[in-house]
């Protein structure tokens, strides 16, 4: 924007309507979709719009709208640059000054994957800290010489969370004065925002699955399932539903239904993807509310706290806190 | 003799080597930005957020104190004399240490004892959870610096100094390697590229080394392939352990990971074959009995063999405070010696670490097991009245083994 020489004052004028539109439209897809989208007719608007919605963000204040911006953003990044070559990569990363090489390595026999770049481990353990994945240990990496070996998509990811510090950071600017009707939008924005946090509170819960908060249905179903034995159909799309709201991978959730007779991978997959929102459908199911579970039969009988919540999700939100404030006594004991 | 008097002998001996020796002592680079801290021996207090500007004033102060044990922080602070929270902390050196404590050697059972604070009961070896007579949970421990132990935390810090060079990159000339004095080494990496790395990031250096979370599958390890010797990192460490791990183990080490009996007379049966099979690909696919199960429960044992044993805290804590060197630890009387790391196999810190090399002194010893300092070896004693070199009678006093026995102990 400095470039440009863009005065803020001028964003007022109707000339940049379609750059404040789009700057708004990036801001509210964040807030719905978590996801900002790859739209690119225009190189300029794309350009220029992405400042303005930094600091439209900025002016609303609120710390959860400014990660789920930063956040929306980075998803935005790294689905463009997962259809990039392995030189624009290179380059985009050496913008951020990351010590990495082209990977002179060939495929060794023993490894399931080729590699496209070695990145120094200092600049990996940077971009990993919020990884909760096993493969993002540097423990379950190949290391050599001071040197992560990554995959092109591997790349990709961690200059996507490169990306997001930078904007949270951005978003952290102080004293903007904004033309009157840009502040109007923000507080629209922020309304929207606001009407949204319940559905959103759900999205952000801990990537860690605590199976010790499982509720007792959904424990139930668990078990049965590790154990190989079969659930009703209510009670499968409730466990689903229920693993994939509190962060397990679709991946770990077949992995999980593996131990049954009748598996098929396919079709587990299927549908499991389909719960999670990916396939045709754009909606993540969410799981049941009580009430109806005791329709069918799911329910097993409820506990205490169970008598304080009406949802499967709530249960497991209360009781990570309470594992949590109830954690370090347990421990010195 | 009365433990007062013990302890000015002791304070006597600490003061006569800082006035000998204190030209010896370097200081930290980047002293003026590092925290000191001493243990007073008179007061038994900690002196901490203590900064200097000029090695001479540290000196000066070590003359002054006479501490039992003094330390330097691995952190860099804008205000080192500030309390922790006003020091505007500015990036710290990856350290590591190494202590036999969290090894566990045959011979402590020998030579370790516990005493809980509350009743006095004692015992050997590592102390139990809860104090047998009543209850209690808390020991004062005595560890002795052994050589079985010593040379435990010499082959784990070589392990240590492997992986950061060959897997991390890392050059010796970056690191510097202590003896702490009492039972085991230091490691400090100067690296500019870490410096600023948050203890998030150092817990992820500190699980690589000890092999925390590791997960063989994504090291290639599946039904039919797994890694091979010369491989790079882990995969090559899994590969080289799992060689080493299977040419040592018996049968009966095999049933207690878990091994079914019929795997078990597989391995065996295949042995030569199994070594044999190194040269191409490995053995990972090619015994009929032994399956991916078996050879997660192998790799396991591999990965405890080639992981080194450091102290998990102590690398991740980026405010510790470590023992500077050529300075006196406390408990042993020895000094925290330098050792070159191209020639740590042939260190001896038995000998290296001895900072009063002339005297003697007569003391009474309460207990001691056979012990080596110098050249010589001591004991076992127990009840008697010794007369000693001065560096072992010193060891037992600190260690609180023993007593002064006379006043005029003999000096040459």
């Amino acid at each position: 924007v400095k470039a440009l020489d863009l005065k803020i004052d001028e964003l007022a004028s109707p000339e940049y309507a379609p750059v404040v539109n789009r700057a708004e439209k990036r801001i509210e897809e964040a807030i719905i979709y978590a996801l900002v989208s790859e739209r690119l007719q225009k190189d300029e608007i794309e350009i220029l719009s992405f400042p303005i919605a930094v600091m439209m963000t900025a002016a609303a204040k609120d710390p959860f709208l400014k990660r789920r911006y930063a956040l929306a953003e980075a998803k935005r990044a790294y689905n463009l640059l997962k259809l990039e070559n392995k030189e624009k990569i290179m380059e985009i990363a050496k913008v951020f000054n990351w010590k990495i090489k082209p990977s002179e390595r060939q495929k060794a026999p023993t490894e399931t994957a080729t590699y496209d770049f070695a990145l120094g481990f200092v600049d990996f353990l940077r971009n990993t800290a919020n990884f909760r994945e096993k493969k993002w240990k540097l423990v379950n990496r190949l290391v050599h010489k001071g040197h992560v070996y990554l995959t092109k998509d591997e790349a990709a990811r961690l200059i996507a969370e490169e990306i997001r510090v930078h904007i949270e950071k951005k978003l952290d600017v102080k004293g903007l004065a904004l033309p009157e009707n840009i502040v109007k939008r923000v507080s629209v924005l922020k309304q929207l925002f606001s009407r949204q946090r319940g559905k959103i509170r759900l999205e952000e819960m801990p990537k860690e699955v605590v199976i010790a908060a499982f509720p007792p249905c959904i424990k139930e179903l668990y078990n049965a399932i590790l154990s190989g034995r079969h659930s009703s159909h209510v009670g499968r799309f409730a466990l689903t539903s229920f693993l994939l709201n509190i962060g397990m991978t679709v991946d770990n959730v077949v992995d999980l239904f593996r131990t049954l007779s009748d598996f098929n991978e396919r079709m587990t997959r299927y549908q499991v993807e389909h719960i999670a929102g990916g396939k045709g459908s754009r909606t993540k199911y969410i799981p049941p509310k009580c009430e109806t579970l005791r329709t069918h039969g799911v329910c097993p009988g409820m506990d205490e706290i169970c008598r304080k919540i009406r949802h499967p999700l709530s249960y497991y939100r209360r009781k990570l806190r309470i594992l949590k404030t109830k954690a370090p006594v347990a421990s010195g004991a | 003799m009365t433990k007062i008097e013990t302890k000015a002998f002791i304070q006597a001996k600490f003061g006569e080597y800082y006035e000998k020796n204190s030209t010896n002592i370097q200081p930290p680079s980047s002293m003026e930005k590092r925290e000191f801290g001493f243990l007073l021996l008179k007061e038994r207090i900690m002196l901490r957020h203590k900064s200097f500007k000029t090695p001479q004033e540290l000196r000066d102060s070590l003359k002054r104190l006479i501490p039992s044990n003094a330390y330097y922080s691995s952190a860099y602070y804008e205000r080192p004399e500030e309390e922790m929270e006003e020091k505007g902390w500015l990036g710290a050196d990856l350290i590591f240490d190494i202590d036999a404590d969290h090894i566990p050697t045959p011979c402590a059972k020998a030579h370790d004892t516990w005493t809980c604070t509350n009743c006095k009961t004692t015992g050997r070896g590592t102390p139990p959870e809860k104090c047998p007579t009543c209850n209690e949970q808390k020991f004062e421990e005595k560890a002795w610096p052994c050589e079985v132990c010593l040379e435990s935390a010499k082959e784990e810090t070589i392990k240590l100094i492997d992986m950061l060079t060959k897997d991390l990159g890392l050059s010796t000339k970056e690191m510097s390697l202590g003896f702490s004095g009492h039972r085991g080494y230091h490691l400090h990496v100067e690296s500019k590229e870490i410096l600023t790395l948050d203890s998030i990031g150092r817990k992820e250096i500190v699980d690589y080394i000890v092999g925390i979370g590791l997960e063989p599958q994504l090291h290639g390890l599946c039904r039919i392939v797994g890694p091979n010797l010369d491989d790079f990192g882990w995969r090559g460490r899994i590969a080289r352990g799992t060689y080493e791990y299977l040419l040592s183990a018996t049968p009966k080490q095999l049933e207690k990971i878990g091994l079914r009996k019929g795997t078990i007379q597989s391995l065996s049966k295949h042995k030569e074959r199994i070594l044999e099979s190194w040269k191409y690909k490995g053995p990972w696919a090619m015994i009929r009995g032994v399956g991916l199960e078996s050879w997660s429960k192998i790799v396991e044992q591999a990965v405890k063999k080639q992981a080194a044993k450091i102290d998990t805290v102590v690398t991740t804590d980026v405010h510790r405070l470590i023992r500077l060197t050529n300075t006196l630890h406390g408990k042993t009387g020895l000094k925290k010696t330098e050792v070159p790391i191209t020639a740590i196999e042939e260190f001896d810190p038995l000998k290296s670490a001895v900072a009063f090399p002339h005297d003697t002194a007569t003391i009474f010893v309460s207990e001691a097991p056979k012990f080596r300092i110098g050249n010589e070896f001591h004991g076992p004693y127990r009840n008697e009245k010794v007369e000693l070199p001065m560096a072992a009678a010193l060891f037992l006093l600190c260690k609180g083994a023993a007593k002064i026995a006379e006043e005029g102990s003999s000096v040459r």
